[in-house]
């Protein structure tokens, strides 16, 4: 069985790819179906879902239509959720090879550093950097990155306490490599499957931080995100609370889905390493 | 003794009463005040310094002004608008140089001692004039204050000042303080004020940080039977939500401020035994402006400030922003101030082509991407309502192609970024009116003032015409001519636009149909409360 083929098997990862490709859907025809400015005033304010159906999702308290906001906000969600998941990972593969591959002092040194990262909670850490710098949309990748790196960096260090024993790294040395070109070229790339397996628990954790974040009023005001529609909506929650709700059902889905497919592709992959 | 006995006729007679009684209160009996009771009321915040007398805002006011009081309190029907407090009489000598105030007999502070010329006289000297946000402007030329006896206290100021303004400035700059627990040691640092001591019919009890503001009833209160309720407790609150469901819950029986969101007015009006009252926040008008760094060379042209005044559609944002529960603004004084405004002003209708027209005149011409040019907005945060407008202000720039970058900061960070560091372009921010230009408004106008200063002209605004014209009108005593120089004021204003008023919003209370005697003056909510009891 080809590894797609196992892939689709799962339920869970149908369905988690179903949703995913719904969200990267939505994601890339935003600027199709609302080529404008998405916080445009597009009607009366508070207008309920399925009212008007040229505002299905209905308007917010000063007449936005929502649905637009749905979609452009899940741009920002994926593209911060897959930006700070790409740095937390590349950051944490390099400390982690470093770590691993150099040894001694070096790895003290560096372990010592992850090990405080670890202890602060990743959303306090998030929540300082940005009320510090101030929120834009770098800083909040940047500020969840930072909180995220820890787990990869541990993972590839321990790859790479194994892989480093190995014969062609014995074989490397021997002609001659630089060791930072063996820790980088040859042993990185092997260390690198269980690392990966991390990244969809580190971009949902993203998406909900960045939404946490946003709700908090600490998200870059000059876009739609999820959590800023949904403590706006909060203002209105008893009067309406769609506001809220659509939003909220928008971000559990989606962390729901990348989870999903997540879980999907470890388990792949497990399959074809015990079948090899 | 006869022994009681039941028939069908007193069991029908005596419920009949029954009946009768209970129907009696709401028809008869209604402005009977009760006595007793503990009033429960949301509090939204925990100001840190309780001393009215040195920090002269809403939030202080709303507790403490219940154990502190002022020489005289704002009224719908008193004389000049004005009811006696702590003086019975006041009088303004002709020259403008003295003011002589005749002060209430018996009144004892909280610790007992008597309340005599002397304490007015240090509060006056040494807190309001040196001290106070609000006093070091009005008092800034009271020179000494003298007392010949222990009821009369005669203010002496070193220039002509406006009795007009003194008058205006009673309710809220004038929080009398005891001088025996003040004259020793800094009085910034004083104990007293985190737990104040006053005259006032209520006394400070406790504070739980966090929980609760408890205060109890004065006993030895100046008026006749008052205060009626034995207990305020200040139940904190932060999250607007949770005022409303503590309402429906009856865990609060008063919600001021609009600490219930106004989207959720319409609904908790129709909950049976709550009423939504607007009235009782007269005194109290708060402007939405746009306040304008004209250090930006885009912003120093007129034109532009006026293309952004036509971009605003005032009464989109009263229907939206404030569903209802405001007023557009015409200039820098509020349409319901009885003394001092006029409509007679240059106004700026809601004209996109004409702002876009002014914007080609000014030379910035729109750019391949539609934009003009960008800006930095920074929205206060105070409000839910100015932070929508801010939303709502970068949509309306964008209709006339200025790019409007929104940066949010907490309370803190914006006061500095905005008063302190100068770092914005345009912000939003909500002034109060408080009865007299010459209190807090021409402040937000006038050029000089040192950077630091919150809620004042940081926008390096040089206007010499309007300069002169608030000195002058500070020195003019005659209460007519002196009117007559605000209203030219508001016109130039309007005319010059160093701002932009936009509207102006008052306060709702939200509140148990058993309270008595809600919102019966215009500064209700921040006023002693002695007359408000409690039915049941």
């Amino acid at each position: 069985m080809s590894p797609l083929r196992r892939f689709l098997c799962t339920p869970e990862a149908i369905a988690g790819a179903i949703i995913l490709a719904a969200l990267f859907a939505m994601a890339l025809t935003a600027p199709l179906f609302f080529p404008g400015d998405p916080q445009a005033i597009a009607g009366p304010a508070l207008l309920p879902p399925f009212q008007d159906w040229s505002l299905p999702l209905g308007t917010d308290r000063l007449g936005r239509d929502v649905l637009a906001a749905l979609l452009h906000g899940a741009r920002t969600s994926l593209a911060v959720g897959l930006a700070a998941a790409a740095a937390a990972l590349a950051v944490g593969a390099v400390v982690g090879t470093l770590a691993g591959f150099a040894g001694g002092l070096v790895d003290e040194v560096l372990m010592r550093i992850t090990d405080a990262f670890q202890t602060v909670p990743s959303f306090l850490l998030a929540l300082a950097f940005v009320s510090v710098v101030g929120p834009s949309l770098g800083v909040v990748v940047a500020a969840i990155a930072l909180g995220a790196w820890t787990g990869p960096a541990r993972v590839a260090r321990a790859e790479v306490l194994s892989i480093r024993e190995r014969d062609f790294v014995a074989g490397a040395r021997v002609i001659g490599m630089h060791p930072l070109e063996i820790a980088f070229r040859e042993v990185l790339p092997n260390a690198l499957p269980p690392v990966l397996a991390l990244s969809s628990v580190i971009v949902a954790a993203a998406i909900l931080t960045e939404a946490a974040l946003s709700f908090l009023g600490l998200g870059d005001p000059n876009r739609v995100t999820w959590g800023g529609m949904i403590a706006e909506g909060r203002a209105v929650l008893r009067t309406a609370p769609f506001l809220s709700i659509i939003p909220g059902v928008a971000l559990v889905l989606t962390v729901l889905g990348i989870y999903l497919a997540g879980e999907g592709v470890v388990e792949t992959a497990a399959v074809r390493r015990s079948l090899s | 003794m006869s022994e009681v006995t039941i028939s069908r006729r007193s069991v029908l007679a005596g419920s009949a009463l029954l009946l009768a009684s209970t129907a009696l209160p709401t028809i008869g009996w209604a402005q009977t005040p009760k006595k007793g009771g503990r009033l429960v009321v949301a509090a939204d915040s925990e100001p840190r310094n309780l001393n009215p007398a040195i920090v002269a805002s809403n939030g202080v006011f709303f507790i403490s002004s219940k154990i502190v009081e002022p020489l005289a309190e704002a009224s719908f029907d008193g004389k000049d608008g004005l009811d006696p407090r702590l003086a019975t009489s006041w009088e303004g000598a002709a020259d403008g140089l003295s003011v002589t105030f005749k002060l209430r007999e018996g009144v004892k502070w909280h610790d007992g001692k008597p309340f005599t010329s002397a304490d007015v006289a240090f509060s006056a000297l040494q807190i309001w004039k040196p001290l106070q946000n609000l006093g070091r402007t009005v008092f800034k030329d009271l020179e000494a204050v003298d007392t010949p006896d222990e009821l009369t206290a005669v203010f002496k100021f070193a220039r002509p000042t406006p009795f007009q303004l003194i008058r205006n400035a009673l309710p809220a700059l004038t929080s009398v303080v005891p001088k025996h627990i003040y004259e020793t040691g800094k009085i910034e640092e004083n104990p007293a004020n985190n737990a104040p001591i006053g005259t006032g019919p209520f006394k400070f009890a406790e504070h739980k940080s966090g929980e609760y503001y408890r205060l109890e009833r004065n006993g030895d209160y100046w008026g006749q039977d008052q205060p009626y309720l034995d207990e305020i407790i200040y139940q904190v609150l932060p999250d607007r939500t949770s005022a409303a469901s503590a309402l429906e819950a009856e865990e609060i029986q008063l919600a001021a401020f609009s600490a219930v969101p106004l989207a959720d007015l319409d609904r908790i009006s129709k909950v049976p035994g709550l009423k939504v009252i607007t009235k009782g926040y007269e005194a109290l008008t708060y402007q939405l402006v746009v306040e304008i760094n004209h250090r930006r060379k885009e912003l120093a042209d007129l034109k532009v400030r006026q293309a952004i005044a036509h971009a605003i559609d005032k009464d989109f944002v009263v229907k939206t922003v404030f569903l209802g529960y405001a007023a557009t603004a015409t200039g820098p004084v509020p349409k319901n101030d009885p003394q001092f405004y006029t409509a007679d002003v240059p106004t700026y209708v809601f004209d996109v082509a004409k702002a876009n027209a002014l914007l080609d005149e000014a030379g910035y011409s729109k750019g391949d991407n539609g934009k003009r040019f960008s800006l930095k907005l920074l929205p206060a945060p105070y409000f839910n309502e100015t932070k929508q407008f801010g939303d709502y202000l970068r949509q309306a720039l964008a209709a006339i192609g200025i790019d409007a970058q929104l940066v949010n900061n907490d309370s803190a960070a914006h006061i500095k970024a905005v008063y302190t560091d100068h770092a914005f372009d345009l912000a939003v921010g909500p002034p109060v009116f408080r009865g007299d230009p010459a209190i807090s408004t021409t402040i937000l106008v006038q050029s000089g003032i040192p950077d630091g200063v919150p809620f004042s002209n940081q926008g390096g605004y040089k206007n010499d015409e309007l300069d002169a014209l608030i000195a002058k009108a500070s020195e003019t005593l005659d209460p007519a001519a002196r009117t007559e120089l605000y209203k030219e004021f508001q016109k130039k204003v309007a005319a010059d636009l160093p701002l932009i008023n936009v509207a102006e919003w008052s306060f709702i209370s939200v509140v148990r149909d058993t309270v008595g005697n809600v919102a019966n003056n215009p500064r209700w909510a921040v006023s002693n409360w002695a007359d408000t009891y409690l039915e049941s």
